[in-house]
């Protein structure tokens, strides 16, 4: 599979990064090693076989519906947003 | 009038689950009334590190929930992580179910008999709130997390009035269900709209316009008739209609584009390596169905109570389950009457909040007003004495002495007080010219008897008397 240019700003976009020139043909290039490597798994037949969602058998790993208190406070957590206001999270305005 | 195009609807609902806690942190998932940002935990911001710790009890209400639309339970289901970048969703992706959702195919029948079939329906995990101002956007992260069941429909909805009875049918089945609280408001159910037309007898569906997020069944309905109008006017002019997602104003009554889904939406969806599968008994999903639905009632009540008043009932849970607990036809036709004449009056809309009657009270009531104990005036007075918080646990008879409103039916007192009016000077004139023929100043004469009783004679007797004496 090749990645193109396209592919990468693409992917870029999705992730609401900007990238310079340099970096553009670096990642691709990285991105294009990375998916050769892993392409080796193309030879193996997997007609029919589940996509392995985890790979310990664990299942049903829930918890009971109790308040519980946290690690962290409201306030704490609210400080680690680069912008607050009226306690709310301030962001560059979207849609 | 018949329309031109025939209207496929499709619509998806989100209900947001009644759990005490958020889906993947132990956090308070009620934020009704509370402070922003006030019901977060460290998962919920997305920091660092932080593993999700699934809530069994959203299981447990997506199984009763899924049950209550007729659907079948997949005992094996599994979370998936669907990719996209907004400050509403700190992880930069949400945890749903795109390939193995717990909730698979339904129905659900609107109150005409028209069945709409259910796709499927996934668990997901609710966005934060952002609102919008001039230069900048305010994030809210307490409904982040909030358990969410998402409905998709088929495109089995032709009408904007089935839109609309599709949505409240919709609403009152997951509320009966007790899965969730079913405040429109403050968004405990979202609806979708997926809109196309096409010619009759066309092949294929037309190009569909979805509008996001209407939070009430009546701008579900406006939406629908808007977008008829609008496509209509484009098919009719020979231009295509935009497949795209708009917005609904309520205000304006218009819908308006904000993004086309032409500058495709890549999710990239994946399977979800922290949370491990979940595989249900059979035995767990036969001990979480629901109690009666709406479908239940109708079949309960549908013979006794006419269904325009049982339709009205059916938006109030608690009223037609104390019916159903009346047992008896007649009670239940004559409290059904009280519920929807008194209680639903708009005057007394407030009482809604109270604990009802019980059953014992009700009964005693419908009884002591067939015995002619008590004036159809009198019903309604001791009726609304069940929601006083002075009378609430009193019976009906206590409560109609208490209000002076028994009516007299023993005939010898009654007997004495017509007496009394016909010795009283001032009616001697109306006795005069009721044997003379005058037979409408007997009415007289009964508020006469009336009065002399303080209201508490039962008319019609005091009329018989009143002949007898006057022959």
């Amino acid at each position: 599979m090749e990645i193109t240019r396209e592919d990468i700003l693409h992917l870029a976009d999705l992730s609401n990064f900007s990238l310079s020139e340099a970096e553009i043909d670096s990642l691709g290039n990285n991105l294009q090693d990375i998916i050769k490597y892993i392409s080796q798994l193309d030879e193996l037949d997997t007609e029919g076989v589940e996509p392995t969602y985890q790979v310990f058998e664990m299942e049903n790993v829930w918890r009971d519906d109790e308040i519980l208190g946290q690690d962290a406070t409201p306030d704490e957590l609210l400080a680690t947003a680069p912008a607050e206001y009226q306690h709310q999270i301030k962001v560059p305005k979207v849609l | 009038m018949s329309k031109k195009y025939e209207i496929t609807i499709g619509i998806e609902c989100h209900v947001q689950l009644a759990t005490k806690t958020k889906l993947f942190s132990e956090v308070d998932n009620d934020a009704r009334g509370k402070d922003p940002n006030t019901c977060v935990s460290p998962v919920d911001y997305a920091l660092p590190g932080m593993l999700p710790r699934l809530n069994k009890e959203a299981i447990r209400m997506a199984v009763v929930a899924g049950q209550a639309l007729n659907s079948e339970i997949n005992l094996s289901s599994r979370f998936d992580r669907k990719h996209y970048y907004y400050p509403d969703l700190p992880k930069g992706y949400q945890i749903s179910q795109l390939y193995h959702p717990i909730i698979g195919a339904g129905y659900i029948e609107l109150p005409d008999g028209t069945r709409i079939r259910i796709e499927h329906a996934h668990l997901e995990e609710d966005a934060g709130k952002l609102s919008h101002y001039d230069t900048y956007s305010l994030v809210d992260l307490n409904r982040a997390g909030t358990p969410l069941i998402e409905i998709v429909s088929m495109p089995d909805i032709h009408s904007a009035k089935h839109a609309h009875d599709y949505c409240k049918e919709l609403w009152r089945i997951m509320t009966f269900a007790g899965v969730c609280y079913g405040d429109l408001y403050n968004g405990n159910m979202r609806f979708d709209v997926n809109i196309s037309l096409a010619l009759p007898g066309a092949e294929k569906l037309g190009t569909r316009a979805e509008i996001k997020n209407l939070n009430s069944f009546r701008s579900v309905e406006r939406a629908v008739e808007y977008e008829y109008e609008r496509q209509s006017k484009l098919l009719d002019a020979g231009e295509r209609v935009v497949q795209e997602t708009r917005g609904w104003n309520d205000a304006t009554g218009k819908t308006t584009s904000q993004r086309s889904k032409e500058e495709a939406q890549d999710y990239r969806y994946m399977p979800e390596p922290d949370i491990p599968p979940i595989n249900l008994t059979k035995e767990f999903v036969e001990a979480n169905k629901p109690g009666l639905l709406p479908a239940d009632y109708r079949e309960k009540l549908g013979g006794t109570i006419s269904s325009d008043i049982l339709e009205i009932l059916l938006d109030y849970q608690p009223l037609v389950a104390k019916l159903v607990e009346l047992e008896d036809k007649n009670a239940i036709k004559k409290v059904s009457n009280l519920f929807s004449s008194v209680l639903l009056a708009e005057e007394n809309t407030s009482l809604l909040n109270d604990e009802l009657p019980s059953a014992t009270q009700l009964k005693d009531l419908v009884a002591m007003s067939e015995n002619q104990e008590l004036s159809s005036t009198g019903t309604k007075e001791v009726f609304i004495k069940f929601f006083d918080p002075e009378m609430h646990f009193k019976d009906a008879k206590t409560i109609a002495k208490e209000l002076n409103v028994l009516q007299e039916n023993d005939t010898g007192a009654l007997e004495a007080i017509v007496d009394k009016v016909l010795a009283d000077p001032a009616t001697k004139k109306a006795q005069e010219d009721y044997k003379a023929g005058q037979e409408k100043v007997l009415g007289f004469l009964v508020g006469q008897v009336m009065k002399e009783s303080h209201g508490k004679a039962n008319p019609s007797a005091a009329q018989t008397i009143l002949k007898e004496k006057l022959k």
